[in-house]
């Protein structure tokens, strides 16, 4: 007897090693390619977008805008209100079309099939007010490709992750606005997406609801996921994602590991004394910043000067503070909006 | 992945149409209030016509008995019933406590029908023809002649040039009950449909639904779902007034209704679906609630201007009627009803309906397509339709 069985989410290695156990007279003649080639498609894919225009009228909303998502990691998308992050998150979603432009997934277009195993959080929330959050969730899973039986599974296991079991047979409307945020979420985790696209996730929540939030992303995302998240709150965003992509005016304006974006090679020094520190306004080869009382802030023209400046301090009294001041992403932000 | 659902998903769509409305107690209620409503009419004309058996005529001796027997023979049968009194006033006793329909008494020269407050023409009429047949049947013996010689070339018979399958109140009764049947339904479970729309609209849960299925898997879901509800409810008002008929004892409608409640069906879901199009569009110009009262105007006109056609419009205009798209829905089941109306045109007022409903749930689809994300303001018709795809 020849059984054929297409799985998601598992691999043909584990299928072997399970008939192994299971079946001790039988055997896997033929991983099936279809789930194979299905998973090539979903797991550890890079999402892109190349060349996306979009014209509202004649208002040029989106202009070439390029960046990858890499799977993995989280990138922060960021600008200023207007800056066209929102219609490229829909464009991607495939809610709205592009005047030019692709999105990619893998290489290729990526395909509504595909899209359907995305996770889409849209900037104006909304689900059914006047439906039970249990039948919500089932019917959002079923939506995105899920069968009866895993939609329930997966509802069940998200809502006691958010601690909402009891409330299950409850109408939306009824929960207070951060359970009804949560509920938000969890519809768009709930089958397992293979990307995440979320347009402002944390607006609105405070620093609690926050940090909920993100351990349930952590938890409740898989790794190779990538995920794209736009927002206001730098500093999150600075704690948050891996890779960051600052759209002006519908541009790329920056775009890259935050990590380089915001060190960068910093020349900018500050320095705290006991005393005075407006001594510093006579030295040569630096560039004061800002001196105010015992503490200054300075450029160094070259490298090894700044090692000059804190014998010198030194030698003149006690230094309570020595160190390269850090590029806040706020001023990364601030540049490259300008 | 073998679930048909995710080939077909308007099939999800539908199921959640479909299930939150049931559970939805407005609309139970108001389906509860129109099945009681369709019983009722179906019930109390007949309550109030006295079939609910044959009428008590009280009488005083065999005479009046055979009388009102003969009389009951004249009228097929089962429509007459002696009750026995003593004396005349035994028998205006029984007649005014409501215990006998009429009395009949010997009078001066022959009979006199007592009545309470009124008298029935059907009753006054089959006893006096009782009384004259029976008085010259005997006179007739007296004279020598048999009772057929005296009936020699007094037959007369009824001949209709264009015969209607229903005597004509009926008819008509039942002939408005078909377009008010489709004109509630198609009302009623359009502004649902409207509704639903402008609610995924409100809420902005439309964002997610069209970032995970296409928007015409939304528009068919919904409108097959409302569909499926719809004849669901016609379903169960036909069974309501089935068994409302049955208990009655005016089964003998059915016999008329029965051949053209295929193509009632028939004429219903095109007309439905066509206008279901036509509701989800009303519900897509639309950004709240309060807007709907103008953009559903178009459906209610549309709606209503064929109804009242086809209900109070002369023959010619409603044989016109008949053959237009969405007024056929209402007109051509009726016109079936009250005259011969030949194969050929049911037939063609199939497929001009198919034609446009085709064509309207086409353009339908197509506006609903371009207006459903746009959340900003209410549209206009004209305006949707010239919209290009976003």
């Amino acid at each position: 007897m020849t059984l054929r069985v297409t799985l998601r989410g598992d691999v043909c290695g584990g299928l072997r090693s399970l008939a192994w156990e299971s079946l001790p007279n039988g055997s896997v003649r033929d991983c099936v390619p279809d789930s194979q080639r299905w998973l090539e498609e979903r797991v550890n894919g890079m999402l892109s977008v190349a060349g996306l225009t979009r014209r509202f009228g004649d208002h040029l909303a989106l202009d070439d805008v390029s960046f990858d998502v890499v799977p993995g990691r989280m990138t922060g998308f960021v600008g200023a209100n207007g800056a066209g992050k929102t219609t490229t998150m829909r464009i991607i979603l495939g809610v709205l079309a592009a005047t030019a432009g692709e999105v990619s997934w893998n290489g290729s277009p990526l395909t509504a099939a595909v899209r359907r195993d995305f996770g889409y959080m849209p900037e104006e929330r909304g689900l059914y007010p006047k439906m039970k959050i249990l039948d919500q969730l089932v019917f959002f899973g079923r939506l995105h490709g899920l069968d009866e039986r895993r939609a329930a599974e997966r509802t069940d296991k998200i809502l006691s992750r958010l601690g909402l079991s009891e409330r299950a047979g409850d109408v939306l409307e009824t929960l207070s606005l951060g359970n009804q945020q949560r509920v938000q979420i969890a519809a768009a985790l709930v089958h397992e997406p293979i990307a995440l696209v979320l347009d402002e996730p944390f607006s609105g929540l405070d620093p609690l609801a926050v940090d909920a939030m993100v351990d349930l992303l952590r938890d409740e995302v898989t790794p190779e996921v990538p995920v794209l998240f736009s927002s206001h709150q730098l500093e999150l965003v600075e704690r948050l994602c891996d890779d960051l992509v600052v759209l002006a005016r519908g541009k790329v304006v920056a775009a890259g590991p935050v990590a380089e974006l915001a060190a960068g090679p910093s020349t900018t020094y500050r320095l705290v004394v006991d005393g005075d520190a407006g001594w510093l306004r006579d030295v040569r080869g630096i560039t004061v910043r800002d001196v105010a009382g015992a503490t200054a802030l300075f450029d160094v023209a070259e490298r090894g000067r700044e090692q000059q400046i804190l014998a010198e301090a030194m030698s003149r009294g006690q230094v309570l503070e020595f160190g390269p001041e850090r590029v806040a992403l706020s001023d990364v932000f601030r540049e490259a909006t300008r | 992945m073998t679930d048909e659902t995710l080939r077909h998903p308007w099939q999800l769509v539908a199921h959640r149409e479909i299930s939150t409305k049931i559970r939805d107690k407005t609309f139970l209620g108001s389906t509860a209030v129109m099945l009681m409503l369709v019983v009722a009419a179906v019930i109390i004309p007949a309550l109030l016509s006295g079939h609910s058996g044959p009428d008590k005529i009280a009488v005083l001796n065999d005479a009046g008995a055979k009388i009102v027997q003969t009389a009951d023979q004249i009228k097929g049968g089962d429509s007459f019933e002696v009750t026995r009194a003593s004396d005349q006033a035994a028998a205006e006793r029984l007649v005014s406590d409501g215990d006998a329909k009429a009395a009949l008494v010997p009078g001066d020269n022959g009979y006199v029908v007592v009545g309470d407050q009124q008298l029935d023409d059907g009753i006054q009429n089959a006893l006096r023809e009782a009384v004259v047949n029976l008085g010259m049947e005997q006179n007739a013996g007296k004279a020598g002649l048999s009772p057929e010689q005296l009936r020699a070339g007094t037959a007369v018979q009824e001949r209709l040039l264009n015969p209607g399958p229903l005597p004509d109140i009926v008819a008509d009764f039942v002939n408005i009950g078909l377009a008010l049947v489709f004109y509630m339904t198609a009302l009623g479970f359009g502004m649902m449909i409207a509704q639903s729309v402008v609610q995924e609209k409100e809420s902005r849960v439309v964002e997610i639904l069209a970032a995970a299925i296409p928007i015409r898997a939304l528009l068919w879901g919904k409108v097959i779902g409302n569909t499926v509800l719809a004849l669901s409810q016609i379903v169960l008002i036909a069974a309501a007034s089935l068994i409302g008929l049955l208990a009655t004892g005016q089964a003998d409608i059915l016999k008329v209704v029965a051949p053209v409640a295929g193509w009632f069906v028939v004429f219903f879901v095109l007309g439905f679906v066509a206008l279901a199009g036509l509701w989800a569009v009303a519900g897509s110009l639309a950004t709240r609630q309060e807007d709907l009262g103008s953009t559903t105007l178009p459906g209610q006109m549309i709606l209503m201007i064929p109804f009242f056609f086809s209900v109070f419009a002369g023959s010619s205009a409603k044989t016109i009627a008949s053959f237009v798209p969405i007024a056929s829905s209402m007109a051509m089941p009726g016109r079936m009803l009250t005259e011969h109306v030949p194969l050929w045109q049911p037939l063609l007022a199939i497929l001009i309906l198919l034609v446009a409903t085709a064509g309207i749930v086409r353009l339908a689809a197509r506006v609903y397509e371009r207006t459903l994300l746009k959340t900003g303001r209410r549209l206009g018709y004209r305006e949707a339709i010239a919209l290009e795809a976003t």
